[in-house]
Formats: C-alpha cells, sequence, structure tokens
C-alpha cells in the first residue's frame, strides 16, 4: 500500500527524528512511504486561533500533496484530527478530494493497530517510561479511554508500548489530564499553560519516569521545555521513536 | 456590593491568580476532589451513558418545541394559583421582582441560590432601591459578606481557604477570631440565617426544572435554605430561566439521578422540593427570564448550551478554571460553559472566554445534556474574530502565518533561517519577549529538518 | 407588544426543528423488597442518616425516647403517637413551629437509590415543619420503598391518579440538611434539621427485631 508520510510543521522543523522513526516503521510493516516535499502545514494553529476562514491555502496545499495516496499516516493526533474534522477545499473542484483524504488519513498509532495490525515489534526500549495522553488523539481519534466517559477501558499506545521489550509504564494519578499546550494557547495563557504543564511533569516524576512520551510532539514539545527549564534529567521521546528503538 | 470586573481578560486575571502558585496547587486539588466524586457516583449507574443520551433528546425536544411549552406551563402554573410574569432582559427581571416587593411593602427579603439573579445583579439593583437581600446559601453568604461575586454555580466561595471565611465571620458574624472550623462556622451561619428566615416577609428562589405538563417548578438544594425561606415568607418568587423547562413531570427522574451526581457525586440532593400552589394566604409569583436566550436559541451552532441544568460537572474537570479560578471569567457563569454563553449576551466583552482553553474536550464528555462544549468554544473563536473582534497584532500574525504556509518554498526558508537563529544566536528568541520562554526552554535546533534528510537519504 | 408576546415569538420563530421525545425508562430490574431495603438502609448510613427496621409505632417510641431523650416539644402527623407528641391537624402560622426540636412524620414511600422519602403537603401539617426542626424522623411501609427516581415518579403519579396524594407542594428529603461549602468539608445540619431517621415499618416482623 502507497502511504503518504504527513509531518507535522513543527515536527519537521524542530524534531525531524520523529519522522525518520515513523518513516522507518512503516516501511518495516511493508508500506511503500513517500512524504510529499511540497506539504508545510494543517492549518490547525490558524483555525483554533478562530482563523479557519484563512486556512483555504493549506487546505489545497494539502489536497494537492495528498490526495493520490491509499493511506495518509501522520505522527500527530491533533493534526491529523484537524484534517479529519476541518478539512475543506476552497478551490472550486475539489471537495471530493477533500472528503476522501479525511476518510483515509490516520494519525501512526492507530494505523499501527487498525490497518496494519501490528502484534509483535521487536523493539527494546528498557526503561520507566510515562504516557501522556494527548486530548484530541484520546477525546477526538478514540486512541484510547477518556476517564470521565463510564465505559470499557482501552489504549492503543499502551497496546503498542506493551510490545516493546523491557518497558516499565508507570502509573500516574491523573491519566488524562491535558498539559497545556493547547496550540496558542501556550502563549496567549502562558501562566495556566505552565502550570498545567508543570503538574503533568510532576506527576510523573512522582512515579520514577524515566522518559515521558506520547503521541503528539506538541505536548511533549510544551513538556520538555519545562523539564529543561528544571534541568532534569527526564526526557521526552515520541512514541514512533519508542517503537522503532533497539536499545 | 459585588466588585464590578474591571475590562480585564481571562489571560490577565488568570496570570494574578497563578501568582500564588500554592493556592492554584489547593484550588485545582480541591476541585479535582469533586470531579473524582463525580466519577464515583456516575459508576454506580450502569446505565450512566443512556441517562446522558435520554436527558440530552429531552432538552432537544423541549428546545424544538420551547414557545408551546411555555404557554402551556404558564397556563397550567396559573390554574395553580402561581402567577406568572414575563421579562424580557434583566433590567425587565429586576424591576418585576421590585415592583412586587414595593407592592406587598417589603424592605427585606431572603433569597436562595439563583445564577440568573447574578446573571441580572439583582442584589445590586434592589440594594440601590432600598431592599435588604440575604443570601442564605452559606457559600452565597460568604460571598456576599466578603463583597465578592461566586466564583463557581454550585460551590460559591470554593476560592475561599476556611481561615479566610474565619475572618469574614468574626467581622460580621462575631464569632471568635482565628476559629476555622467548618462545624463551628456552618453552625454559626445558621443560627445566623435562621434569625432571618423567621423574620423576613419575602423569599426569592432559583428553578431547577419547570414542568410544563403540571405548571409546577422544583428546587434542589442541600441546606434547605429555599425552604426555609419559602414556607415561612407571605411572598414568594421564583426566578427563571425560560429554558429551564421540562415536558412532564417523569422526566424530572432523569434529571434528578443525573444533577447531583455530576455536581457534587451526592446521589440527590437533601431537597428536591416541588412547588405547584401558594400556601393559603400566600403569593408565588415565577418570573420567566429571557435576557438572549430567545436569540441565543436561533443561533443554529450554539443554541445546544441553553441544554444547561447548571450542574458545574464542566467546570470541575476542566483543567483550566481549576488553576485560573471562576473570578478569571468575569461573568455570572464562569467555566467551559460559561465561556460560550456569555459571547451571546456581549460579544465584545467576552471575546475573551472562548479562547480560555486548551480544547482538551473533557467537559463535553461529562455534561449530563451532552452539550457539543469544546466544539462550540472552537466555532466561537470563528465567529468573534470574523466580528472583528481579534486584537490587530494577532491578525497581523495570522495573515504572515498564512501566507508562510501556503507556500512551501517561504516555509523551508523561514524554517531553516529560524533553525539558525536559534542555534546561533540564541538570544534572539531566548529573551523576554518572547512568552514561551518566560518558564520553558525553547525546543533544541536540529542540524538538518525532516524534509532535508528525506531529501538526502530517501530521493 | 407585551413582553410576553415578544418573547414568545421571537421563541418560536427560533427554535429548532422537531425533535422526538424519548421515552423514559420503567423502573430499573425486578428487585425483591428485602434488596430495596437492604439498598436503602445502606445508602441512607452513607449520607448521614440513621434507618431503623421496627415491627410498630411501640418500637419506634421507644427509640426516639432513647436517642432524643432531651427533646423537648415533638410533633407528628401519627395518631399513634399522640402520647409522645403534639398532633394538631393544622398550625395557624409556621413561625409558631421555631422551637420544634423533633417532627416525626409519616412519609409516602422510599427511593432506594439514593435514600429519599416521597413526603405530600398534606403529610406534613405545615409546609415548613420537615425543615424548621430540629431533627427529623420519618415513617414508611418498608415495602414502600420502589428502586429509583423513574419509578418514583411512576408511583406518585399512579397515587394521584386513585386520588390519593396530589399536592401544592412536596418533596423528596434524603438524609439530614448539609453543606460542604467550606472547603468541601461535609458539615451535617446547615439550615434543615442537623440528623435525620427513617423507620421501616414492617408488620410481618417480630417485635424483637430491630436493625
Amino acid at each position: 500500500m502507497r502511504v503518504g508520510l504527513f509531518i507535522p510543521c513543527y515536527v519537521d522543523q524542530f524534531y525531524p527524528q520523529v519522522g525518520i522513526a515513523t518513516l522507518q516503521l512503516l516501511e518495516k510493516y511493508g508500506c511503500e512511504v513517500v512524504y510529499p516535499a511540497g506539504q508545510t502545514c494543517c492549518g490547525q494553529p490558524m483555525a483554533n486561533s478562530g482563523f479557519e476562514h484563512l486556512t483555504g491555502g493549506c487546505n489545497d496545499l494539502f489536497i494537492k500533496n495528498f490526495h493520490e495516496f491509499d493511506y495518509i499516516v501522520g505522527p500527530s493526533g491533533s493534526c491529523v484530527l484537524h484534517i479529519k474534522d476541518h478539512l475543506h477545499a476552497s478551490a472550486p473542484g475539489n471537495e471530493n478530494a477533500a472528503v476522501d483524504i479525511r476518510g483515509k488519513i490516520f494519525e501512526f498509532v492507530e494505523f499501527l493497530t487498525d490497518v496494519l495490525k501490528v502484534t509483535d515489534l521487536k523493539a527494546r526500549f528498557p526503561h520507566k517510561v510515562g504516557l501522556h495522553q494527548a486530548c484530541h488523539g484520546q477525546r477526538g481519534l478514540k486512541l484510547s479511554q477518556m476517564t470521565e466517559l463510564m465505559a470499557p477501558a482501552f489504549s492503543k499506545p499502551v497496546q503498542l508500548l506493551s510490545m516493546v521489550e523491557g518497558i516499565e509504564l508507570i502509573g500516574l494519578d491523573r491519566q488524562d489530564e491535558c498539559c497545556g499546550f493547547g496550540g496558542t494557547f501556550c502563549v496567549a495563557e502562558e501562566a495556566v499553560s505552565v502550570k498545567m504543564g508543570k503538574d503533568r511533569v510532576a506527576d510523573h516524576l512522582h512515579h520514577g519516569a524515566e522518559y515521558i512520551t506520547g503521541a503528539d510532539m506538541s505536548c511533549l514539545m510544551h513538556l520538555e521545555g519545562i523539564l529543561h527549564r528544571q534541568k532534569s534529567p527526564v526526557r521526552v521521546k515520541h512514541i514512533a521513536e519508542i517503537l522503532n528503538s533497539q536499545e | 456590593m459585588s466588585k464590578q470586573h474591571e475590562t480585564k481578560d481571562h489571560a490577565a486575571l488568570a496570570d494574578q491568580f497563578n501568582k500564588d502558585e500554592a493556592r492554584v496547587d489547593w484550588h485545582d486539588k480541591t476541585l479535582w476532589f469533586v470531579r473524582q466524586k463525580r466519577d464515583k457516583a456516575a459508576q454506580q449507574v450502569p446505565e450512566w451513558e443512556s441517562l446522558r443520551d435520554m436527558a440530552s433528546q429531552i432538552k432537544d425536544n423541549v428546545l424544538s418545541h420551547l414557545s408551546e411549552y411555555l404557554a402551556r406551563f404558564e397556563e397550567q402554573a396559573t390554574r395553580n394559583g402561581i402567577t406568572v410574569h414575563w421579562a424580557a432582559d434583566a433590567k425587565d427581571h429586576n424591576e418585576i421582582v421590585y415592583a412586587i416587593l414595593r407592592q406587598n411593602k417589603v424592605d427585606k427579603m431572603v433569597k436562595s441560590k439563583s445564577m440568573l439573579t447574578e446573571e441580572c445583579h439583582l442584589n445590586e439593583f434592589l440594594q440601590e432601591q432600598g431592599i435588604e437581600v440575604v443570601d442564605t446559601d452559606l457559600g452565597e453568604r460568604v460571598v456576599q459578606l466578603a463583597g465578592e461575586p461566586p466564583s463557581h454555580i454550585v460551590l460559591p466561595c470554593i476560592h475561599k481557604k476556611k481561615e479566610e471565611i474565619g475572618e469574614i465571620f468574626h467581622e460580621h458574624l462575631g464569632t471568635p477570631k482565628g476559629n476555622a472550623d467548618p462545624q463551628f462556622l456552618t453552625h454559626a451561619a445558621r443560627l445566623h440565617l435562621r434569625e432571618k428566615f423567621l423574620t423576613r416577609k419575602a423569599a426569592l428562589t432559583g428553578v431547577n426544572f419547570a414542568v410544563a405538563e403540571t405548571g409546577e417548578f422544583v428546587v434542589c438544594t442541600n441546606e434547605g435554605n429555599a425552604d426555609m425561606g419559602a414556607h415561612l415568607a407571605d411572598v414568594h418568587i421564583a426566578s427563571m430561566g425560560i429554558e429551564k423547562l421540562i415536558p412532564g413531570r417523569q422526566h424530572l427522574g432523569v434529571f434528578l439521578r443525573l444533577l447531583t451526581r455530576s455536581a457534587t457525586g451526592q446521589p440527590i440532593t437533601t431537597y428536591s422540593s416541588h412547588f405547584k400552589r401558594p400556601r393559603p394566604g400566600q403569593q408565588m409569583h415565577i418570573v420567566l427570564v429571557d435576557n438572549g436566550r430567545s436569540i441565543h436559541l436561533g443561533r443554529k451552532d450554539f443554541r445546544n448550551s441553553l441544554k444547561c441544568i447548571r450542574c458545574a460537572a464542566c467546570f470541575n474537570t476542566c483543567p483550566v478554571y481549576r488553576r485560573s479560578g471562576g473570578h478569571s471569567y468575569h461573568t455570572a457563569v464562569a467555566g467551559p460553559i460559561g465561556s460560550i454563553l456569555a459571547p451571546n449576551l456581549d460579544m465584545k466583552k467576552y471575546a475573551d472566554l472562548p479562547f480560555a482553553s486548551t480544547l482538551c474536550g473533557s467537559c463535553t464528555n461529562v455534561c449530563p445534556v451532552k452539550i457539543d462544549i469544546h466544539e462550540q468554544l472552537y466555532k466561537w473563536r470563528q465567529v468573534i474574530v470574523a466580528d472583528g473582534n481579534a486584537p490587530a497584532a494577532k491578525k497581523v500574525a495570522m495573515k504572515t502565518m498564512t501566507w508562510v504556509l501556503s507556500n512551501p518554498g517561504v516555509y523551508h526558508t523561514a524554517g531553516k533561517a529560524g533553525r539558525w537563529f536559534m542555534a546561533n544566536a540564541p538570544f534572539t528568541v531566548n529573551n523576554g519577549l518572547n512568552p514561551w520562554y518566560k518558564q520553558r526552554d525553547m525546543p533544541e535546533p536540529p542540524k538538518e529538518s525532516f524534509g532535508e534528510w528525506y531529501k538526502k537519504n530517501k530521493q | 407588544m407585551s413582553s410576553r408576546d415578544r418573547i414568545l415569538d421571537t421563541v418560536k420563530r427560533n427554535q429548532p426543528d422537531h425533535r422526538e421525545l424519548p421515552a423514559v425508562p420503567g423502573s430499573a430490574g425486578e428487585k425483591t423488597d428485602a434488596d430495596l431495603a437492604k439498598q436503602f438502609t445502606g445508602m441512607l448510613e452513607t449520607i448521614g442518616g440513621t434507618a431503623y427496621i421496627v415491627s410498630g409505632y411501640g418500637r419506634i417510641i421507644s427509640i426516639l425516647k432513647e436517642f432524643f431523650h432531651d427533646a423537648r416539644r415533638i410533633v407528628s402527623n401519627c395518631p399513634e403517637l399522640s402520647g409522645y407528641a403534639e398532633t394538631p391537624v393544622q398550625f395557624d402560622d409556621a413561625h409558631l413551629l421555631e422551637n420544634v426540636d423533633l417532627a416525626v412524620l409519616r412519609a409516602h414511600f422510599g427511593v432506594a437509590e439514593n435514600a429519599s422519602c416521597w413526603i405530600t403537603e398534606d403529610l406534613m401539617i405545615e409546609r415548613a415543619l420537615p425543615f424548621i426542626a430540629q431533627h427529623l424522623a420519618l415513617i414508611i411501609q418498608k415495602k414502600d420503598i420502589v428502586a429509583d427516581m423513574h419509578a418514583a415518579y411512576q408511583r406518585i403519579a399512579e397515587m394521584e391518579q386513585s386520588g390519593k396524594a396530589s399536592y401544592g407542594f412536596a418533596t423528596f428529603i434524603a438524609g439530614p440538611s448539609k453543606t460542604a461549602d467550606i472547603e468541601q468539608s461535609l458539615v451535617l445540619g446547615a439550615h434543615g434539621p442537623r440528623s435525620m431517621t427513617v423507620f421501616l415499618l414492617d408488620e410481618e416482623m417480630s417485635d424483637a427485631g430491630f436493625f
């Protein structure tokens, strides 16, 4: 199957290793992976700030880059959710392509569990790891059950991480509280954003995490910023990197 | 006597609130505790999620026939001997209440919890006319004595520590200085307010639910203050938003099972009082208030917020509310639901509220009537910006972002340049002008972007 | 145009298209009377009340005398308690009830899921009585406990249809009055009664037993 690799703008610029891990894993499981070089961004930062009406250019660029693939896969719950919920064509005649894309775009974790149906990973990461459940992936894409819903528990990220040799997943006091990144919220409401991030970090540290992982690098970037400022030895690592690890 | 909020915005007020980190931790933990109690209570009801569905559908039906239900309620209530008044807006409501009191030569009144009267600023208005209003819900009495508005619609003084409440009671009720024992303070309030109940001729209550079919209304309290007020008064006035109707009495079963479990984790409030007819010799009035609700009903994307039963589950689950406090929202009803109701009242004044959120979605999933709160927050952002309420700097930044992100060539150049500056001249971003940098380090700039790596290694 | 007409007009214009009203459930499940009584008494303890299963009014009086021995003024709607309490049919003025220490009232039925009791004003003597008394005791038949609120409203409708217990005022009372407004510390005894006792009358049981 031909997979178009969708790499969020901040992953492209600041965390290329996440894109590399994603690509390598997809190829390991038999996908023909292509990264359209003309891609930029899903448009979420503008849309979430009330400027959805300016995202036409981004949308059309996305459609242009990705409409030809069997699947589109991206290592970001929030970006994938945004495309799924909000991709519309502004250029006339393109709406069918937009609808088509919304039906075949997957976040990286759910692609592995639901489409590739991975059952065995041959990965090794012998560390204590805390899983941060990013909100859009969890509540939007249903990657795992939210604690406020009275429904059976499940977690696709945990499902995959449990296949990693040597890993020890720690428990948390608050399993699915938001980290406080929230897009432009992280600077527009800096005080609350940082406080939320600090509290998440404290929860992981309290339970002995050596690494904090998750399916969204935006959350992890925010937590990493706080960890570095605290001069903590704890590091963040995107789930793709752990699932691709041979440590 | 409550302070008028200056025209600040949530971010500024929240920033102030966060200056005392220990206090934020205390406020956050207290409200998280309430969220956990809600979870435990919901777990005891195996059909919880289908109850939510049912409540949501009942309220959808109500909104779709609201005019008929209102007319029916008026007909039935009037037949029961209740005088029904209609108030177009807050001013109207306040004047109707005042007229009833004046007519009955009353200048002192007791009031049980009604967020609607907060919305209408009733207390200030009546005080200006020389009418004394005593709030009888313990939390509301505390904030009334403190000269503040409530910060939470169910737990009005949740932002106050017991030592502070002890101080307030020492000053106003004469309790011993330094006594902060909740049992002792509550008992002092009991005695203090009992005297008011016994001597006031008029009582005003809120309305949790009004039943169209039977013309009765239900008031839920744990303290018994609504009942103590109403049953000892010659005049009982009930203030109600027009959206608080439900079709039939049997529907109360659904809502009473959901309301208190969602609000405090209790299976039901101590009292769920059904008022249908006045006592012989008593006047019973109900004021049906619009104040923008009929307009809101016409907003296709936003009308669902009128389903709200004011349980505050969304407040308790909101990580932003817990860490910024109700006063940061500078409106009567704060939190997530307040953030989607207030812009309808005044889009300019409350333009900041829909942005006081990370859109995590937790609120939507605790709402007993399934209001799509986080989706409405997103949609309000579009409306607010389209209405011209975005700050000029933000508009420019967004236009720039759009241009960069719509043009791959520009994007790649900008990205490369940004990383170069971060690597070689970090002070250009690591400084006081960069709000990210205040309490967080910037990410490390890698040598090459993913795109550049891919070009080199895969093409 | 009056406010009323303007409001109704705007509402009618703006209300959305018809949405179907869902069917409300009947009672949840088939629990036995014994199960419901057990659930009720367990829940009542949890919310700060006290439950007794008793065989008759004699037992009720001895328990009340033991636990409310300081009560000076006791009012009841039960003629069976006329030796122990005042049993008026009405009061001229609710304010006269200010010094009632204990009110003992028959109620209609209990609800197992939340340990509330439904009482209509005809059983209250005066509306203020169940709230103004310092302590409240309610008496229901042990067999008159329904499972949940859906069943409760069904029962209320049935009672009305058979001409019983129509009301101008009625209430569900669950436990003593309470508040947790001060730093989430639960305090029993806010403005209503400071304690709540519920007697479940089980005429089939022998005199020897009580819960």
